[in-house]
C-alpha cells in the first residue's frame, strides 16, 4: 500500500515532490534535527540567509526596472515583458517573504548598490538606447538568479526555501529565454535596420 | 580623426560605466569554489548515515518512477567475457497513454508543451547530488577490500543500479599488442597486488610502470585523509583502474567536472579505456586532446572535480609528464575492443557470416536511422567531435529531480560503439538502461520515425558490434 501511494505521488508530481537531502557537511553547527538526519523545519545555514537577501534585492530590482521599462518603452512586446516582470517578481517576493519569516531571516531594505547604479544608469538613457540597455541588466540579472537558485538547491538546509527555489528556477530560465530573444530582436533591428544597411 | 575621439570617447565610457555596474554584481563565495565542511568529521558522518536509508528510497522511487529495472536477459546473448547477460527490450517507461509511436509522430514542441518526453530521457541524478562525488558498485569495493584492504564503501550512499544492468565483473582485457592471446585478464580484477604476475612477460617495462601507476590510489574529493571525506577510516585514495576496472567499465559514477554550480552537475558513468587509442578527444565534455592531457589532468583535480583546490588540500599526486604519464598513456593505449569477428577491416558487417537481420540494422545504422553519421564504422564508430542533440527541444529546462538540476546537456563527445552491448547503462550520465532504449532515445531525438522491424534489426545490428 505504500509502494501504491509513493508511486501516484510520483505519476502526479515528479518534479519536487520529494524532500531535498543536502550534504550534511554544509548544515549550520546548531542544527537541530526532527529525527535523525533530518534538519526540524525553518532551520538556515549562512547559504539560505544570503540567498534570502541577494533574491530579495534582485526581485525588488526587477519589479522597480519593469515599472520603468514599462513606463518608457513604446515597445509592444518589451511593456508585455516588463508587466510580466512585475506581476512574476511580485507574486515571487511575497511568496519569499513568506518562508524567510517563518524562518527568522530579515529582508533587505529597498536597493541594494549596485541594482541602484544600473538604477541610474537606466534612468539617463531613451528610446532604442534604453530598450536595449534594459534587456541586456534584464539577461544578468536572471542569469545570475538562475545561478543562486541552483546555488541554494545545493547548499541550502531550509527546505522550504529549497522548494521555493526549485518552483521558481524554470520560471526564471523562461524569463531569460524571453529576454534573450527580445534584446536579440531589438539588437537587430537596431543594426540592420534599411537605414543602417543603405549607409555602409 | 578628432571628431570620431569626441563622439566615440563618451559612447564608449558610457558602455564601460554599464558594464563595470553590472560586473559588480555580489554573488557568494561558495558559488564556484568548495566550501569548507562546517561541522567536525564525526557530526557529519553521523548525519550521512542517518540520512542514507531515505537517500537510498529516494533514488530508489525516481528509477523505479522512471525505468522498468526487471532483469530480463536477452536469450543466448552474453557480454564478451562471456559473465554477464545482456538485457533485453527497452526499459525507459513510457507516459500515460503513449507508445513509443505515437510520441515519435509528435513534434519536440507539443512534447514539452504537454510534459510528454518519457523521464528516463532526461539527465539521470547522482544518488546524492548535494555531495556528488564517486560512487563504486558492489563488486569493485567487494574485490578492492578483499584484495587491498582499502575501503571504497561510502557512509553516506551505496551505488544505486541493479547490477544487471551494468557491465559484467571483471571484464575481459584484449591487448593490441596480442590479439591472438584473446582476454589476458585470467579472470580476475588487475589490482596493484597482481597486476605483476599476470602481466609479466606480455607488456614492456615502460607499459608495466604505466599500469602500476594506473592501479597506484592516490587521494579523492570524497576518499582522503582530510575531515571532508565520504569513507569512515582515513583512505590513501582511489586509482585509476578503481573505476575502469581491467581498463573497461563496472559502471562507477561521478559528477562531471565541468559545471557549476552543484545542482546543475550532470551525472557520469564511467567510460570503457577499450579503443582509446583512436580517439582524439577525451572527456565526455572536456574535449583534452590527448590521453596524457586526461591522465595528468584528473591526477591534478583528484579525479573529476574541476577543483586543483580543493585537490590539493586533500594531497595531490603530480604525475612527471615525461617519465610518469607517458608510461601511462602508453599502457592505456594498447587497450582493444573485444573481438568482432562479423566486421571487416572497415568496421562493416562482413556478408557471409552476418544475419539477414543484422545486415538489414546496418543498413538502418548507415541510413534512415543517421547513426553512422558520426558513428563512422572505419572510424571505430567514432568521429572524434562532440555534437549537441538539443534533447531541451523536449521539455522544459531548470526542473528539479532528487536536487539534481536538469538543464540543457549541450555538445557532448561522440562515444566509440565498439563492443557497445559490454557497457550498459547507456549515454555520457548512463540514462538508458539497455541497447533497446538508445534506439527509441535517438529514434525520438533524431526524428527518424523507424519502425518497429527496424528499430529491432537495429538492436540486432549494435550486438555484433
Amino acid at each position: 500500500m505504500r509502494a501504491a501511494i509513493m508511486t501516484v505521488v510520483l505519476a502526479v508530481s515528479p518534479c519536487c515532490a520529494l524532500a531535498q537531502i543536502g550534504n550534511p557537511a554544509g548544515l549550520a553547527p546548531d542544527t537541530s534535527m526532527e529525527k535523525p538526519g533530518v534538519p526540524a523545519p525553518h532551520q538556515t545555514n549562512y547559504q539560505d540567509r544570503l540567498f534570502v537577501q541577494l533574491i530579495t534585492a534582485g526581485g525588488r530590482a526587477e519589479i522597480e526596472f519593469g515599472r520603468l521599462a514599462a513606463g518608457k518603452t513604446s515597445h509592444e512586446d518589451l511593456r508585455e515583458f516588463a508587466n510580466r516582470m512585475v506581476d512574476d517578481h511580485n507574486k515571487a517576493n511575497e511568496q519569499l517573504k513568506s518562508v524567510a519569516d517563518k524562518s527568522k531571516i530579515p529582508l533587505p531594505e529597498g536597493l541594494d548598490p549596485d541594482h541602484k547604479n544600473i538604477r541610474s544608469d537606466l534612468e539617463k538613457l531613451d528610446g532604442a538606447a534604453f530598450e536595449l540597455a534594459y534587456l541586456r541588466a534584464q539577461i544578468v540579472d536572471h542569469q545570475r538568479t538562475a545561478q543562486l537558485l541552483a546555488w541554494e538547491i545545493g547548499s541550502g538546509e531550509d527546505a522550504a526555501l529549497q522548494r521555493f527555489a526549485s518552483e521558481k528556477l524554470p520560471t526564471v530560465l523562461e524569463h531569460l529565454d524571453l529576454a534573450r530573444t527580445l534584446h536579440a530582436k531589438l539588437a537587430g533591428q537596431a543594426l540592420f535596420a534599411p537605414d543602417t544597411q543603405k549607409a555602409k | 580623426m578628432s571628431r570620431i575621439f569626441n563622439l566615440g570617447l563618451p559612447v564608449l565610457l558610457g558602455a564601460a560605466t554599464f558594464t563595470l555596474n553590472v560586473a559588480s554584481d555580489p554573488l557568494p563565495p561558495d558559488l564556484t569554489y568548495r566550501p569548507l565542511p562546517s561541522l567536525p568529521f564525526s557530526a557529519v558522518k553521523e548525519t550521512d548515515e542517518a540520512q542514507k536509508p531515505a537517500v537510498t528510497q529516494r533514488q530508489r522511487g525516481l528509477l523505479e518512477s522512471r525505468y522498468d529495472l526487471a532483469d530480463r536477459p536477452m536469450p543466448g546473448v552474453m557480454m564478451s567475457g562471456g559473465r554477464k547477460a545482456v538485457q533485453e527490450g527497452s526499459r525507459v517507461k513510457l507516459p500515460a497513454g503513449e507508445t513509443w509511436s505515437s510520441l515519435a509522430a509528435k513534434t519536440p514542441q507539443e512534447i514539452r508543451d504537454r510534459g510528454l518526453l518519457p523521464q528516463g530521457f532526461l539527465p539521470l541524478p547522482h544518488v546524492k547530488q548535494a555531495a556528488g562525488g564517486q560512487v563504486f558498485p558492489e563488486s569493485e569495493i567487494r574485490e578492492i577490500g578483499a584484495d587491498e584492504g582499502r575501503d571504497l564503501r561510502r557512509f553516506d550512499v551505496d551505488f544505486d543500479l541493479p547490477d544487471h544492468l551494468t557491465p559484467e565483473f571483471p571484464p575481459p582485457i584484449f591487448l593490441t599488442t596480442h590479439p591472438e592471446l584473446g582476454d589476458v585478464s585470467r579472470g580476475d580484477l588487475l589490482t596493484i597486488r597482481n597486476f605483476y604476475e599476470y602481466m609479466n612477460g606480455i607488456i614492456t617495462p615502460v607499459q608495466m610502470e604505466g599500469l602500476r601507476l594506473l592501479l597506484t590510489p592516490f587521494p579523492q574529493e570524497e576518499f582522503n585523509q582530510t575531515e571532508d571525506r565520504k569513507v569512515a577510516m582515513q583512505s590513501t585514495g582511489v586509482a585509476c583502474l578503481d573505476c575502469h576496472s581491467n581498463f573497461h567499465t563496472n559502471g562507477a559514477f561521478h559528477l562531471t567536472p565541468d559545471v557549476r554550480p552543484q545542482a546543475e552537475r550532470f551525472r557520469l558513468d564511467t567510460t570503457s579505456l577499450r579503443g582509446l587509442f583512436n580517439q582524439q578527444i577525451h572527456g565526455s565534455k572536456r574535449s583534452l586532446r590527448s590521453v596524457e592531457d586526461f591522465t595528468e589532468f584528473e591526477q591534478r583535480t583528484a579525479y573529476f572535480n574541476g577543483d586543483h583546490v580543493s585537490a590539493t588540500r586533500k594531497g595531490v599526486n603530480l604525475p612527471d609528464r615525461p617519465n610518469q604519464v607517458a608510461m601511462m598513456a602508453q599502457m592505456q593505449n594498447i587497450i582493444d575492443f573485444p573481438p568482432a569477428p562479423k566486421l571487416d577491416p572497415f568496421g562493416r558487417l562482413d556478408p557471409a557470416t552476418a544475419s539477414a537481420l543484422e545486415i538489414k540494422g546496418e543498413q538502418v545504422f548507415m541510413g534512415k536511422g543517421r547513426c553512422g553519421e558520426c558513428h563512422v564504422p572505419a572510424q571505430s564508430f567514432m568521429d572524434n567531435n562532440m555534437h549537441d542533440l538539443k534533447l531541451e527541444r523536449f521539455y522544459k529546462v531548470g526542473q528539479t529531480f532528487n536536487d539534481q538540476v536538469a538543464i540543457p546537456d549541450g555538445p557532448i563527445k561522440t562515444f566509440t560503439l565498439r563492443g557497445i552491448k559490454d557497457s550498459p547503462p547507456y549515454l555520457h550520465d548512463g540514462r538508458l538502461m539497455t541497447l533497446g532504449d538508445t534506439v527509441e532515445f535517438f529514434n525520438l531525438v533524431l526524428g527518424t520515425k523507424l519502425d518497429q522491424s527496424e528499430k529491432e534489426a537495429l538492436v540486432a545490428y549494435l550486438l555484433t558490434l
